[in-house]
């Protein structure tokens, strides 16, 4: 069996057959599943320097000049890279006096650092499988993201306390700005709210918990939902960045709302992280530093803040490592413009707007199917898993570690 | 009719543009799942436009061509979608709310009928390194 690290779900069940260095036949993926496998054919990177074509160690032993002559460096990305390679980062980050961020800086780690630190109750994806008759999905759509969520542990398997069909045993909610794909599916429990109306809509949850008249919503709809809430023997939310965006600064509502659900029965919440290793890198950041992401080694002393969020430190710092991650795609238009003005080293396996725009591109093998290692799936759980295509590439860990030798 | 249109854009992800997006940031295929916007046909209607229509969506941050999409969900006047990509960045304030949320879910802009194509990914990237 391979393993997809296509997303945090972590798919340990895939059946993959190659012939002639190509897949011949693969089993369990989904749509999104399927096109990270057959991407480790198509736009590989090679190693490079100002566009041009070099021989791997130049490649490495110019990345190490760089973050050797600057003097704030920023170690960005690392979501999908092994813990191995993480904790090989953060080393190096260390030694650099750099700031080190991932991508839940300004995506689920909000969510992350409350649930690491006990705040808010949470559990595995086998326990909702085994025992949620409630799943909401707050600003979620696993259907897009995460696409075999519903299939595999929160809407159609059966479960230890879950014997029937899911029509009976599990009541799927869907709470988002527009329909999606899973709120389709949670057909009479779809509840739409305004963009960053999910405050006002916990209120009003809040609100008929307690028996008093909901100011948001359509009242009848809102009576049904409180009666739906107060049956659940046991219920998980997979909050997404739908919910994270919209209440931004007002996370203790969400709290109340837990606290006042699990007075009356048991809730848990799973965050719907996206990349395959975020939750790894701030469960080591947690453990090295104290910090789950957004760390500054500068002078040789940990510090951790706003300002040293990739969104910040682009603009502050004169060099950046980025592995594993196409900031330049993905980041709001001014900071992916100042990162493209600094002399980047891209780490990837596939070519991106970061490596098209960076100084040096380190080829990478892709984790998971060509590099072994560990990771935490999005709830908790460390998986461990083995290489099934061989590759003359070295991992995200060895090329840290030879980054650092080199300096 | 109106030249212009003030909507509210939320970005969203989809499968089928994450797919193409995983394939290859530089396919037309992607260009053409993510250089998109979603739009209430009563929001069409006011631009005098149709379902494929390029449109320029501009705001204080930046400036995009895209094509238009009807949306096939309940009525949404005044709320449009888009894929989160390079296109949808572009408008995409980086002022945070609190050093951690960049704007993605309440991008205020303006649509009018465009000449021209959709943007390239190469001219974002010219973009980029101006
Ligand atoms: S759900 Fe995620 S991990 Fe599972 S096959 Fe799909 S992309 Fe891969």
């Amino acid at each position: 069996m391979a393993i997809c690290t296509g997303c945090s779900l972590l798919c340990e069940d895939i059946v993959a057959a190659l012939e002639n260095g190509a897949f011949s036949h693969v089993k369990n993926l989904c749509r999104k599943g399927h096109s990270h496998f057959q991407a480790a054919f198509t736009e590989r990177t090679v190693p490079m320097i100002d566009g041009e074509k070099v021989d791997l160690d130049r490649a490495i032993a110019k990345a190490a000049e760089i973050l050797k002559s600057a003097k704030s460096p920023l170690l960005y990305g690392w979501s999908n890279s092994t813990l191995e390679a993480q904790a090989a980062g953060i080393r190096l980050a260390e030694k650099l006096g750099a700031t080190i961020d991932d991508t839940s800086s300004f995506c689920q780690g909000i969510l992350t650092e409350r649930i690491l630190s006990g705040k808010i109750p949470t559990c595995t994806l086998d326990d909702v499988r085994n025992y949620a008759d409630t799943t909401i999905f707050w600003g979620s759509d696993p259907s897009s993201s995460h696409p075999r969520h519903l299939s595999r542990f929160s809407y159609y398997p059966r479960g230890e306390k879950r014997q029937k069909s899911y029509e009976e045993e599990r009541t799927c909610i869907a709470v988002d700005v527009r329909k999606s794909a899973t709120a389709k599916l949670c057909s009479n429990y779809y509840f739409r709210v305004a963009p960053g109306g999910d405050a006002q809509f916990m209120e009003a949850i809040l609100a008929v918990l307690e028996g008093k008249i909901p100011k948001v919503g359509d009242k009848k709809k809102m009576i049904e939902l409180s009666s739906v809430l107060k049956k659940t023997e046991w219920g998980a939310i997979f909050p997404g960045l739908g919910m994270i965006y919209s209440l931004q600064d007002n996370m203790e509502l969400f709290e109340r709302l837990l606290a006042k659900l699990n007075e009356i029965t048991t809730f848990k919440v799973i965050p719907m992280v996206g990349h395959y290793n975020m939750r790894g890198f701030n469960e080591l950041m947690l453990e090295k530093t104290g910090f789950i992401n957004r760390v500054s080694f500068k002078d040789g002393a940990v510090a951790h803040g706003p300002e040293h969020s990739a969104l910040a430190a682009a603009k502050t710092c004169d060099t950046a490592l980025v592995i594993g991650s196409d900031p330049l795609s993905a980041l709001p238009f001014g900071t992916a413009r100042a990162l493209a003005r600094q002399p980047l080293i891209a780490i990837d396996p596939r070519r991106s707007l970061t490596t098209d725009a960076a100084k040096v591109v380190i080829p990478s093998a892709i984790s998971g199917l060509e590099a072994g290692g560990t990771a935490v799936r999005m709830d908790g759980v460390t998986i461990k898993f083995e290489p099934i295509i061989g590759t003359l590439l070295l991992s995200d860990e060895q090329i840290i570690t030879r980054i650092m030798e080199a300096i | 009719m109106a030249s212009e249109v003030a909507v509210t854009i939320v970005t969203v992800r989809d499968i089928f543009q994450d797919e193409a997006g995983r394939k290859s940031r530089f396919s037309d295929e992607y260009k053409n799942l993510s250089a998109l916007i979603i739009l209430d046909k009563q929001d069409l209607a006011q631009l005098g436009a149709k379902d494929g229509q390029k449109l320029l969506v501009k705001n204080d941050v930046g400036s995009v061509i895209v094509a238009a999409r009807t949306s096939e969900d309940d009525a949404h006047p005044g709320l449009a979608f888009m894929y989160n990509s390079p296109w949808s960045n572009q408008l995409v304030s980086d002022d945070v709310c609190d050093g951690s949320i960049p704007g993605n879910k309440r991008i205020k802009a303006t649509l009018s009928i465009a000449e021209g194509n959709v943007t390239q990914i190469s001219e974002l990237q010219a973009r980029m390194q101006s």
